[in-house]
């Protein structure tokens, strides 16, 4: 590509971000502190809790908690949507719970997991997991349930033994749609982990973004908010890469 | 009409084997011996269960009634020995072609010494030579059909099913698969039961055709297909050729028009 084509290109890009960037640092001068800060503030702000180790820790708090939430969440999920879609009766008598689940709004449960676990790191993971379990579950049995029959008979027109089966047709079939559903479990574990943040024990960017709130630190909070934000976008490429470098076969296939 | 062609002994004895689907009698009454190195090509209206049988024969149905035994041991689930090629190829779309040759001789708990010797031997043969990196996807049906018959070739088996192997592929494909077929068919005679639409196709394959026929199907006739082999491109131009191919029709057309205009109840 051509410098020229290159600029071309993504110059539209670099044009919204620094008018955006622009637009944050130019409107807080015609609004009060105690809601908004500009630009310039906000990093200021970050700089400063960067080096007083501040966000290192509380990161690493959150990092933590995101972690531990989503990797239970895959471990537990993926192989449980492959267990349903391969045992018709179970998946028929967990189906519509399973809807349900992925269709409640899982803060509406943070109250209920407050009263029966308290504060700890536990029932923090619990929420972090309950966000990010079902698009698991929910996209690897719709996956697994998609398996073309030919390619279960050929397994067993080669004497496959069941254990066989997994290892060489269902796992790799279900792998790219599981995918599918582990780039949204990212999304929404992160809403999970500010959630459980909030409202159990304060901790981590939650914790540094209602400080901030209290204590009308304006650019401290949107600080805060800023580095979820980026993080959120760093792990939704993330996310998508990972489902597209499991599904190269998939885009032929339909 | 029951005999093997040569006097060999049989390796495939159907008796009485008969299929229903709950209300729905598939075929009934199939009484067959297919010899150690014949081809039986079976042939038939859409929708007679020829596939369906020859599902039956590899054991991955169950038939309702009679039995089907290859080499005296009874067909109920699929066994050593007995390989399948499907209309559809059957590959996984996340191997590639070295791993889907290699796939039945994984699940053979072949050693993988041997499999690395014997993969590109089967590749070869096929003439996939250069292409054991690519995926499904990369390579055309004819290829892949290629491979689906390497996968199946592999594991060396005494009985080769095949269940509408070109009906998928375009038909200059079609016709250069079937000759490659034949040529190593040649090389390593086998019992085949080759399933297929295509008269043509099961003339030039067959050492016997059986016609399918009926609701449900039964056996409506063998013809046995006394054609020189090897059998080649110059086959198809044979007077006897032609005349088979006639044979077959007659047999098969009567009831085929009266199938099309019968209204679906």
């Amino acid at each position: 590509m051509s410098p020229g084509a290159r600029w071309s290109r993504h110059a539209p890009v670099v044009v919204s971000l620094l008018a955006g960037a622009a637009l944050w640092e130019l409107s807080a001068h015609f609004t009060t502190r105690a809601f908004w800060a500009p630009l310039s503030e906000t990093l200021a702000s970050l700089v400063a809790s960067a080096r007083s180790g501040v966000l290192m820790r509380q990161a690493t708090s959150s990092l933590g908690l995101y972690l531990s939430g989503l990797t239970v969440a895959i471990l537990v999920g993926a192989p449980f949507g492959v267990l349903l879609a391969r045992v018709r009766a179970l998946r028929i008598a967990l189906e519509n719970y399973i809807m349900m689940l992925y269709a409640t709004p899982m803060v509406a449960l943070i109250p209920f997991i407050l009263s029966m676990m308290g504060f700890g790191f536990a029932p923090k993971v619990l929420v972090v997991f309950l966000f990010a379990v079902f698009p698991i579950v929910y996209n690897t049995v719709e996956g697994a349930r998609s398996i073309r029959p030919e390619l279960i008979e050929v397994a067993r027109a080669f004497r496959s033994s069941e254990w066989r089966l997994w290892c060489d047709v269902m796992i790799p079939y279900t792998l790219p749609f599981a995918m599918t559903g582990i780039r949204q479990a990212i999304a929404r574990g992160l809403v999970g982990m500010v959630a459980a943040e909030f409202f159990l024990s304060p901790s981590g960017l939650g914790q540094m973004i209602m400080m901030g709130s209290q204590n009308f630190d304006t650019p401290g909070l949107l600080a805060a908010i800023l580095l979820i934000v980026v993080l959120g976008v760093c792990l939704m490429d993330l996310g998508r890469y990972l489902e597209r470098r499991f599904a190269a076969w998939r885009a032929y296939e339909c | 009409m029951n005999d093997t062609t040569g006097g060999e002994r049989p390796r495939i004895v159907m008796t009485g084997a008969g299929k229903r689907y709950d209300a729905l009698q598939v075929f009934c009454d199939i009484d067959l011996d297919v010899g150690e190195r014949e081809v039986l090509a079976i042939i038939g209206p859409s929708g007679c269960g020829k596939t369906t049988l020859l599902r039956c024969i590899d054991g991955l149905l169950a038939l309702s009634a009679g039995e089907i035994r290859i080499e005296g041991e009874r067909m109920v689930a699929p066994r050593e020995g007995v390989a399948m090629v499907f209309q559809h190829f059957g590959l996984f779309p996340w191997k590639t072609v070295f791993q889907n040759v290699a796939y039945g001789l994984k699940l053979a708990g072949c050693p993988k010494a041997e499999i690395s010797a014997r993969v590109p031997k089967y590749i070869n043969l096929v003439g996939l030579a250069g292409f054991e990196g690519y995926y499904p996807y990369q390579i055309s049906g004819g290829m892949q059909q290629r491979c689906g018959l390497a996968r199946a070739l592999s594991v060396e088996p005494r009985v080769l099913l095949m269940d509408e192997p070109f009906g998928a592929v375009d038909a200059q494909t079609r016709e250069i698969l079937q000759f490659e077929l034949l040529r190593i068919w040649e090389m390593r005679p086998t019992t085949m039961v080759f399933v297929t639409h295509s008269i043509d196709e099961a003339v030039l394959m067959g050492d016997r055709v059986m016609v399918l026929q009926g609701r449900p199907s039964r056996v409506h006739e063998i013809i046995a297909v006394d054609l020189p082999r090897p059998r080649d491109r110059a086959t198809l131009a044979m007077p006897r050729f032609a005349a088979l191919r006639e044979r077959v029709w007659g047999a098969l057309m009567d009831d085929a028009r009266r199938a099309e205009f019968e209204v679906k109840r």
